[in-house]
């Protein structure tokens, strides 16, 4: 009779789990005792390299059994796992190995990179910061954090970064060019990119990166013939290349040619998709990031987008087909899903914790006059946070700060600059002690010299926005650190940011928008959170409609300029011709006149959304919605 | 017997029956109920138990299961004159006001010498603003039993309402026998003031009845402290500070173990009847409350953070305490205020406190609305943050009469039989000459009143 094999572990390494994501610290054997081991790692390294995978993934397999400490055995078949697309196991093992070898600089590389690709840009930072402690003088570490600070909305940052890339390995490295320029263009500032990708393709004409970038530019500057110049040029280096092929697509979007868009899509080889991180128009990262696996046909990205180009078309149920699809697809290749529990308890501790008698205790950060402050641009992601920033950008006494990171900072701080034991929101329970009395003032400055650090504001401004989405969970905290400041709270109907949310990858609210019922979860704790909030607290805050800024323009924005208390412009009236870029998913649709056709999308496709509706319908109606 | 477990041994339909009406008389709800649902599963046409049962639900809050079984039982009928009594209390509390009617008018012509069915009917017409026709069936009542409280005050306010106040106040007396009213103040042997003035000795006043009531009859203390000027105030500690304005002499305290030794004693709200107040004959002057100027200070800081400067501020408040007998038709919805919400350039800062406060948080209309009542502690801080209001817009509650003393402007708006004082038809009130008053004109719909309000500060404003 045979012995049953034993059960191995679910996250796809082929460890059994007690050697794997299941281990007990107890477990690992002394290095004396398993000396005996390092020949068969060195082996399995060689047959790594020489292409013999299966032996390596064996020898592997046998002295992680025995040591599961082994970083040579780890790094190996992290590799392969890697390489078969078996993304769960591939990070469960390099978590592995940095936990093990915290000093390992290429692992403490790898790690980042692969958080960077799967849009886990906070952990990513930690790891990117680690390398630079490890190794402060390699261009790599550098590279790495301009690459991660530019993802996070921290452009200023990662300019510094790719920076010191250049001047520490004192070359203009084409590719460290490209990645400043794709840094740069994220802060607006098109002409020094654009000199950048011409130096960069200059020395080096064929980086897939580089051109595609540079295309990407090119398109959101509005000059699409020059960025249609660039994708041909990719295409006779790269045919079929998927990130151009998506590029072309959006551009044929954009220059109203749907049907062209989507044939392109549609005619599109199996290949390799690009990677889905945040649905920012970064949807390549610079050269060096990690790329996902590489399944064939098209991938969550270029689903997404050939759902919104059926959605033009009013081919709904193929649109919705493709949106699910993409979701689907982009659940497998990242593995995030929703963070039920965390989500959960977390709003619960917020709603414990911010209730009228415990803040009437609390202090209040004084409001600074010397610089400017900000103003918040609140709401589920997609829901018009954008709109509404590039309409109040147009104002001269208002810059667009865009999503800053900022409060999520703050928040991760909190115990270090409270001296607290305690996480947030329990460790503004310190602001009771003698020596934390001005403890908001400190958080508070701390957010004013990161922007100001950022740059966010302009000369001459008073005001910058803040629009990082669903900040209106710690409306609490903001209202603490900024009495007063303008809370410009985003209400679209929800159905309507439901479409949205499926049908771009965010990776905002604990990942909500992986799935459509998530999604609506997620919305609903986040408005009876913000409710919470307004019944406990005095605020600052405008709700404003959506549909009031699309069918009522001047008279919403004189009402929004009027609460911020700045006089009317006409600006604001023509955000469209603010030539400033807006990095997120909405920049092509805020360079539009507004438009009715984004009102009530949802009604398209009504049956498909059956399974939310009753997650929804009390918040649709308390908004004062229907449901038609 | 007590609510620990239903009888275990099967009782006789009479006994079973027996003790739920007494449990119901305990006010013993739950057990009650239980007991009369084991009765009505071995008989469900039952009258008596389908209408103590109704009863039941009615005092759980179930009225319209309550209704069903109480018509249920007048359809079966043993004692349908009490059936029609009761049912038309219900009817009353759910609004249908015909309804009432027409089963209290059955009810008292199946028992025309019922003083009982009498003083509902009387509850019934005061509520349909039939006030003659209130004032004879009360006294109808009283001349069959004299010393019903019940018909007495209900005969008090009507009088009141119309504005006959000399005999409204001898009527208003009976307050404090209606069953299930607390006693005034602990037993005392002192004598009950007549209005004779005395200087020797302390006059104990006793803030009675809702704050509302004791800020309008606080403007009496100085003019009973011409008669006696020792006085000294029974009052709930919430008020204190604004009594110390009205009368800063005055010894105030909120338990009775500290209160001093007196010759005689008055409910507050018994000043008017011995002053012999008519509408056009109050005493004192308005304003007689003012805020703190330093916590005003404070406050306006902190609106003037909270809210556009350009905008005009309108102070809410859309709810009373919902223990108040006549809650359900003075306390609207803060949705209902939609309206105002929707006039350009103004920002709404809302006072509510209470449960009814949460709905500040459910507001996503045009104008911004700052939930200051979430801030307030008390009601020196209600009078700063009043400060800096251009109007207040109030439903009948004690925030109302705060800034009626204050001599704020203020819309109060009312319930279609609205509370005594504050008379009939008129837009005005002889308590507080800065006050307007909005009536509803069908009851319950707050559509009409609304739009009304806006108009008026719409119009305020255009001043």
């Amino acid at each position: 009779m045979n012995a049953p094999s034993p059960a191995l572990c679910p996250c796809g390494s082929g460890l059994r789990p007690a050697r794997c994501c299941a281990m007990q610290a107890g477990s690992i054997p002394p290095a004396e005792a398993i000396r005996h081991l390092v020949p068969l790692v060195e082996r399995a390294i060689q047959a790594y390299q020489q292409g013999a995978k299966d032996v390596a993934e064996r020898l592997c397999l046998d002295v992680l059994e025995l040591a599961p400490d082994r970083p040579g055995a780890l790094s190996v078949l992290y590799s392969i796992r890697k390489e078969q697309g078996k993304a769960a196991a591939a990070e469960a093992l390099i978590r592995r190995l940095v936990h093990f070898e915290p000093n390992n600089f290429e692992a403490t590389n790898e790690i980042a990179l692969m958080l960077l690709s799967k849009g886990a840009l906070g952990e990513a930072e930690i790891h990117a910061r680690n390398a630079i402690r490890i190794a402060p003088q390699a261009p790599q570490a550098h590279n790495l954090m301009g690459m991660i600070m530019t993802e996070a909305q921290r452009p200023r940052l990662g300019e510094y970064h790719y920076r010191q890339v250049l001047a520490i390995s004192g070359t203009r490295d084409p590719i460290v060019l490209a990645n400043l320029a794709w840094c740069l263009k994220n802060q607006g500032r098109m002409e020094e990119a654009r000199a950048l990708y011409e130096e960069s393709a200059a020395t080096a004409p064929d980086i897939r990166e580089t051109l595609l970038g540079w295309a990407r530019l090119e398109e959101a500057d509005r000059n699409f013939a020059a960025a249609a110049e660039k994708l041909d040029r990719l295409d006779r280096l790269f045919p079929n290349d998927p990130g151009s092929v998506l590029t072309r697509a959006v551009l044929l979007g954009r220059m109203k040619r749907p049907d062209d868009a989507l044939a392109l899509l549609d005619r599109q080889a199996p290949a390799a998709p690009t990677e889905t991180t945040e649905s920012t128009d970064n949807a390549t990262p610079p050269a060096g990031a990690a790329m996902a696996s590489a399944p064939i046909g098209l991938g969550p990205t270029e689903l997404s987008e050939k759902g919104r180009l059926l959605d033009q078309l009013d081919r709904h149920d193929e649109a919705w087909a493709a949106f699910t699809e993409g979701k689907r697809l982009a659940r497998e290749y990242t593995g995030n899903v929703y963070l039920d529990q965390v989500a959960g308890d977390l709003v619960a501790r917020l709603r414990g914790f911010f209730v009228s008698g415990r803040l009437a205790l609390l202090p209040r950060a004084g409001v600074r006059t010397d610089v400017p402050q900000p103003v918040f641009v609140l709401g589920f992601p997609r829901s018009g946070t954008t709109l509404v920033e590039q309409t109040l950008s147009a104002h001269p006494a208002i810059s667009a700060g865009d999503e800053l990171p900022l409060i999520n900072d703050i928040i991760n701080i909190m115990p270090r600059m409270l001296n607290s034991p305690l996480t947030y929101p329990e460790a503004l329970a310190e602001l009771w002690m003698g020596d934390q009395r001005d403890g908001l003032d400190n958080l508070r400055d701390y957010y004013l010299q990161k922007a100001a650090q950022m740059e966010v504001a302009e000369p001459g401004a008073a005001w910058f926005t803040d629009k990082m989405p669903l900040n209106e969970t710690h409306l609490g905290l903001i209202a603490l650190l900024f009495p007063a400041s303008p809370l410009i709270h985003v209400i679209r109907h929800p159905l309507d940011v439901m479409i949205s949310a499926l049908s771009n990858h965010f990776t905002h609210g604990f990942y909500c928008a992986t799935a459509l019922e998530t999604a609506a979860t997620h919305y609903v704790r986040v408005m009876d959170l913000v409710m919470h909030y307004r019944s406990e607290m005095a605020l600052r805050y405008l709700p404003v409609r959506y549909d009031a800024m699309v069918t009522n323009q001047e008279e919403t924005v004189r009402a929004i300029l009027d609460f911020i208390g700045v006089p009317f412009d006409e600006r604001c009236l023509s955000f469209h011709e603010n030539r400033r870029y807006a990095r997120t998913a909405s920049y092509a649709q805020v360079t539009e006149p507004l438009y009715e056709r984004s009102l009530y999308r949802y009604r398209h496709y009504r049956q498909h959304l059956e399974p939310v509706i009753p997650i929804l319908r009390p918040m649709i109606e308390r908004l004062g919605y229907t449901v038609d | 017997m007590t609510n620990s477990a239903l009888p275990e041994v099967p009782l006789p339909f009479g006994d079973l029956m027996a003790i739920a009406g007494r449990l119901e008389n305990e006010k013993d709800y739950a057990f009650a109920d239980r007991l009369l649902e084991r009765a009505l599963a071995a008989a469900p046409d039952q009258p008596d138990a389908l209408h103590l049962s109704g009863i039941v639900a009615f005092r759980l809050g179930r009225r319209d299961e309550a209704l069903t079984k109480i018509e249920h039982a007048i359809a079966r009928g043993i004692d349908i004159r009490l059936y029609l009594r009761n049912i038309s209390e219900v009817y009353r509390a759910l609004g249908r006001f015909d309804d009432a009617l027409n089963a209290a008018l059955r009810a008292t012509a199946m028992a025309p010498d019922d003083p009982v069915c009498l003083h509902n009917l009387a509850v019934i017409q005061y509520h349909r603003l039939e006030l003659d026709d209130c004032i004879a069936s009360a006294e109808k009542a009283l001349t069959i039993n004299a010393f019903l409280p019940g018909p007495h005050f209900q005969l008090a306010e009507a009088l009141l309402l119309r504005g006959e106040w000399e005999r409204g106040w001898n009527e208003y007396q009976w307050r404090f026998d209606l069953p299930g009213n607390a006693p005034l103040m602990p037993p005392t042997t002192q004598p009950r003031w007549d209005g004779t003035p005395f200087d020797e000795g302390t006059l104990l006043l006793v803030a009675d009845q809702g704050f509302g009531d004791v800020i309008q009859f606080s403007r009496y203390i100085p003019w009973a402290a011409e008669r006696c000027p020792n006085i000294a105030v029974a009052s709930a500690s919430e008020m204190i500070p604004l009594l110390r304005q009205v009368y800063p002499k005055a010894q105030l305290f909120n338990e009775w173990r500290y209160a001093p030794p007196f010759r005689a004693f008055r409910a507050l709200s018994g000043l008017p009847a011995l002053h012999g107040t008519r509408p056009d004959h109050l005493p004192g002057h308005v304003p007689y409350l003012r805020a703190d100027p330093a916590r005003a200070a404070l406050w306006k800081e902190r609106l003037n953070r909270l809210t556009p400067t350009a905008s005009r501020r309108i102070g809410l408040v859309w709810a009373g305490r919902p223990t108040h007998n006549n809650d359900r038709w003075r306390s609207a919805s803060l949705a209902e205020f939609a309206p105002l919400a929707a006039l350009p350039g103004v920002a709404l800062v809302s006072l509510q406190k209470g449960p009814a406060a949460a709905q500040a948080g459910q507001y996503f209309g045009a104008a911004p609305l700052v939930n200051i009542g979430a801030e307030i502690v008390d009601y020196e801080d209600t009078m700063a943050i009043l400060e800096s209001l251009d109007l207040l817009v109030t439903v009948d509650t004690s925030v109302g009469h705060i800034a009626g003393a204050m001599g704020r402007k203020v819309l109060i708006l009312l319930a279609r039989a609205p509370d005594w004082r504050w008379l009939l038809d008129r837009t005005d009130t002889p308590w507080y000459p800065s006050v307007t008053l909005v009536r509803q004109t069908t009851t319950g719909v707050w559509n009409d009143v609304m739009a009304k309000a806006a108009e008026l500060v719409r119009s305020t404003f255009r001043q």
